[in-house]
């Protein structure tokens, strides 16, 4: 009866908030002590998304590059990368059978290595399983990687995104789509999670009329199963050809997209393409058939051998001592040299951690970097003003369009995407914010970081 | 009653970490007794019990997220009872199969699953799935911690404390359900179904209990999985699951409620086993054989067990305790149990 008694009264549910006073709240900050800081991320570094491992391996590299350089007041970063699969336990995935890799590995990150912070965490599904957790443990969750809008929840304060979210870079492709192709018949193809509903959304509120019958979906499911995929595919595709849509825009990952215009090769159908920035990096799309599609960037272009940041990132990279293992592509291989947007990506947001870290000079605390995150004017390689507030979150706003251009040696895919011009957009996810243009910012490289 | 005062004790001195291993142990463990009990007492096969975690799962999330406050147990029984209804549904067809055909029938429902929580994505968040907040430990027992992880560890061990008292009741009940006149006509029509039916016994009626019964508990685990989650989606009860629970149940032996803790630790600890034998080999775990050793691991280690121990490591361990038993003169003998 005891037992009952206790299990009638721990409660669970929405909204109970188990107000926490005194007990556990004083005493020294986890993760730091007088020589280091712990931070940690659960990234796919095995399993079915390893292609993203780069992002975080290339804020590894600039966190060595600032230990080098005697840390951050005199603290050296200490990085953790956990393997989480993208939450998902099959396909090549390291980890021992689990349900929940992601927060498992969270749970480690937090309970064994007592990190004073989540930095630059990948996966939409993967961190949405992990942000109650984080968030009952009060640990701050920062540079999520995704454009999900779900980092930017009043009811997370501790929760916070990095690059533009979908809908902003939909409502962008909206502006361009009505201006260049105003007769445009329109069609979708996304993958059928929130990321597809989240791109079509945008759309919709940037004001494109997309019949129905038009806006199509993908299983996401199938992406594990290559037959099922291909099947529905073709399926799509057919019926956008049959429905007559001149513009076509994609939201899904590079794999598919790869899966996508060759179908419509093979079905001598040729939209213009417009394709999300989440699937459209040339190096990982890695057909010819990409060539002329209209794409979305927020980083500077990675054939922009001028650019600080470009230099300055590859500078980073040549003395990762875990190079050649953590980056091979640039290394070896028909794309050796040339830098990635999952390179520019990570760097980026290892570089903002690290400016709102030192803002919080000898004694940080993890109330100290929350506020910071909102305060600190950061200087990163992204060609908007990264920006948060206590009402937004989300981080990016915006970007600017680009179209994929050919291999100087047309046998060859293509490697690079230029930006159509020196203009970037910002805007809010809705329709009741507008689409406003800016000029492209190069923000310099701080002084302490060169 | 002394094996869980003792788990419950030691959870104090555990790290956080294995608290959170110790109560999603305890949830499979409570899985693995009720698939234990249907195919080791009652002879029928499932390998759809994902299925009723799944149900389980759902229906907790689902009620979480319309009412502010329930108290667990009532989310518990909710899921049981939707648990049990769901195997009913399943029972009166099954029951009236055998073998591999009642092996295709779990399945077929195992693979249903998925695709069906997908069809309704307004009530079960479509492949996404569906959110609920962490169980917190309450004031009381926060207090009893200090120091600056304080709230971390609070929250840990509240989830393994709680999971291992539920876990700790269901056994219980399964334990006294085992030697009942239920358990006995059970393993009656089992072991010689026309016998049984002289005897008198229901034939029908008593494959569909073990079935509920089966079911029941595996919604009971799969609810406490997803309130020790917070999350609850198709991809996590898929077939997959269904036959790593098998293995885990022959792992630690069929029809034992031993055999059932061991499955459940063999699961909880299984991330330090597989490290041990890449330590052990060398093997680099993200290389692509690494990646694949632990469906090798596992897989081999059923074949040794089926060969070397077919009554798990649970029939492993008592047929060591008899051996030992034997080896000791007449008159200090314990009496030998089945």
């Amino acid at each position: 009866m005891l037992i009952v008694g206790a299990l009638s009264l721990a409660s669970i549910g929405t909204g109970v908030v188990v107000g926490v006073s005194g007990a556990g709240a004083s005493g020294s900050t986890p993760g730091v002590t007088a020589r280091t800081i712990t931070i940690g991320a659960t990234v796919p570094i095995s399993g079915l998304a390893k292609g993203y491992a780069e992002v975080s391996a290339s804020a590894a590299a600039v966190f060595n590059y600032v230990n080098k350089h005697g840390g951050i007041n005199g603290r050296k970063i200490k990085y953790l990368r956990l393997d989480d699969c993208y939450n998902i336990a099959a396909l090549g995935c390291a980890l021992p059978p689990t349900l929940t890799p992601t927060l498992d590995q969270t749970r480690a990150l937090v309970t064994q290595d007592n990190v004073f912070a989540t930095v630059g965490s990948l996966g939409t599904a993967a961190q949405d399983s992990v942000l109650a957790y984080l968030n009952q443990n009060h640990v701050p969750d920062l540079f999520v990687n995704s454009g999900s809008s779900d980092w930017n929840q009043a009811k997370y304060p501790l929760l916070f995104g990095f690059q533009p979210s979908y809908q902003a870079e939909s409502k962008i492709f909206a502006k361009w789509i009505t201006s260049h192709m105003p007769n445009a018949v329109i069609g979708t193809l996304g993958q059928g999670d929130d990321f597809g509903a989240n791109g079509l959304a945008g759309l919709l509120a940037g004001g494109l009329n997309i019949l129905p019958s038009n806006q199509l979906v993908y299983n996401p499911a199938n992406v594990v199963n290559p037959p099922a995929l291909q099947a529905e595919l073709v399926q799509r595709i057919t019926t956008l050809k049959t429905n007559g849509a001149t513009v076509v825009v994609l939201d899904a990952i590079p794999p598919v997209v790869n899966g996508i215009l060759q179908i419509a090769h093979s079905l001598s159908y040729t939209p213009q393409w417009v394709i999300s920035s989440v699937g459209s990096d040339p190096l990982g799309v890695n057909t010819s058939l990409e060539v002329g599609a209209i794409t979305f960037n927020y980083l500077p272009a990675t054939n922009d051998a001028k650019n600080v940041w470009n230099k300055w990132v590859r500078k980073v990279i040549a003395n990762d001592p875990t190079r050649t293992t953590d980056f091979p592509n640039f290394y070896s291989g028909a794309n050796a040299g040339i830098l990635d947007a999952n390179m520019l990506y990570g760097s980026s947001y290892a570089v903002a951690f690290c400016e709102a870290l030192k803002s919080l000079g000898k004694n940080p605390t993890r109330a100290g970097i929350v506020k910071a995150m909102t305060t600190v004017k950061f200087a990163t390689p992204s060609t908007t003003p990264l920006l948060y507030s206590a009402g937004n979150h989300q981080g990016l706003q915006g970007g600017g369009l680009a179209t994929v251009v050919a291999n100087s040696n047309p046998a060859n895919p293509p490697q690079f995407a230029n930006y159509l011009n020196s203009t970037t957009y910002t805007t809010g996810d809705y329709s009741n914010t507008a689409v406003v243009a800016h000029k492209t910012i190069v923000s310099p490289i701080p002084s302490w970081l060169k | 009653m002394l094996l869980t005062a003792g788990a419950l004790s030691a959870t104090f001195g555990l790290s956080s970490l294995n608290d959170s291993k110790l109560a999603g142990g305890a949830a499979i463990a409570i899985v693995i007794l009720g698939l234990s009990w249907l195919i080791g007492w009652s002879g029928q096969v499932s390998l759809g019990n994902s299925g009723f975690m799944a149900v389980g799962g759902y229906v907790t999330a689902i009620w979480a997220n319309h009412h502010t406050a329930t108290p667990i147990i009532f989310s518990l029984c909710l899921a049981m009872l939707c648990g049990a209804l769901s195997g009913l549904i399943i029972a009166l067809p099954a029951t009236r199969l055998r073998g591999p055909y009642l092996a295709g029938m779990t399945l077929a429902f195992s693979f249903a699953v998925g695709p069906l929580a997908l069809y309704f994505p307004s009530i079960t968040g479509g492949s996404g799935g569906l959110f609920l907040n962490f169980l917190n430990a309450p004031n009381w027992f926060l207090n009893l911690f200090s120091g600056p992880q304080a709230l971390v560890q609070a929250n840990a061990q509240w989830s393994a404390d709680l999971s291992i008292v539920v876990a700790a009741v269901a056994f219980f009940f399964m334990a006294n359900l085992f030697h009942s006149r239920t358990g006995r006509a059970m393993r009656l029509v089992r072991d010689n179904d026309v016998a049984a039916e002289l005897a008198g016994v229901n034939l029908q009626r008593t494959r569909t209990l073990a079935f509920v019964i089966s079911a029941a508990y595996a919604g009971l685990g799969g609810s406490l999985l997803t309130l020790l989650s917070g999350s609850v989606n198709s991809q996590m009860y898929s077939l997959q699951l269904s036959i790593l629970l098998l293995t885990l149940m022959v792992l630690g032996g069929v029809g034992t409620l031993g055999g059932a803790v061991i499955g459940g630790l063999i699961y909880s600890y299984s991330d330090n086993l597989v490290s041990l034998v890449n330590k052990l080999t060398g093997i680099n775990p993200t290389s692509s054989l690494g990646a694949n050793l632990k469906g090798v691991f596992f897989g081999v280690l059923l074949i040794l067990t089926m060969l070397l121990a077919p009554k798990g490591l649970g029939g492993l361990g008592a047929r060591i305790a008899n051996m030992a038993n034997r080896l000791r003169p007449a008159s200090m003998r314990a009496p030998t149990r089945e």
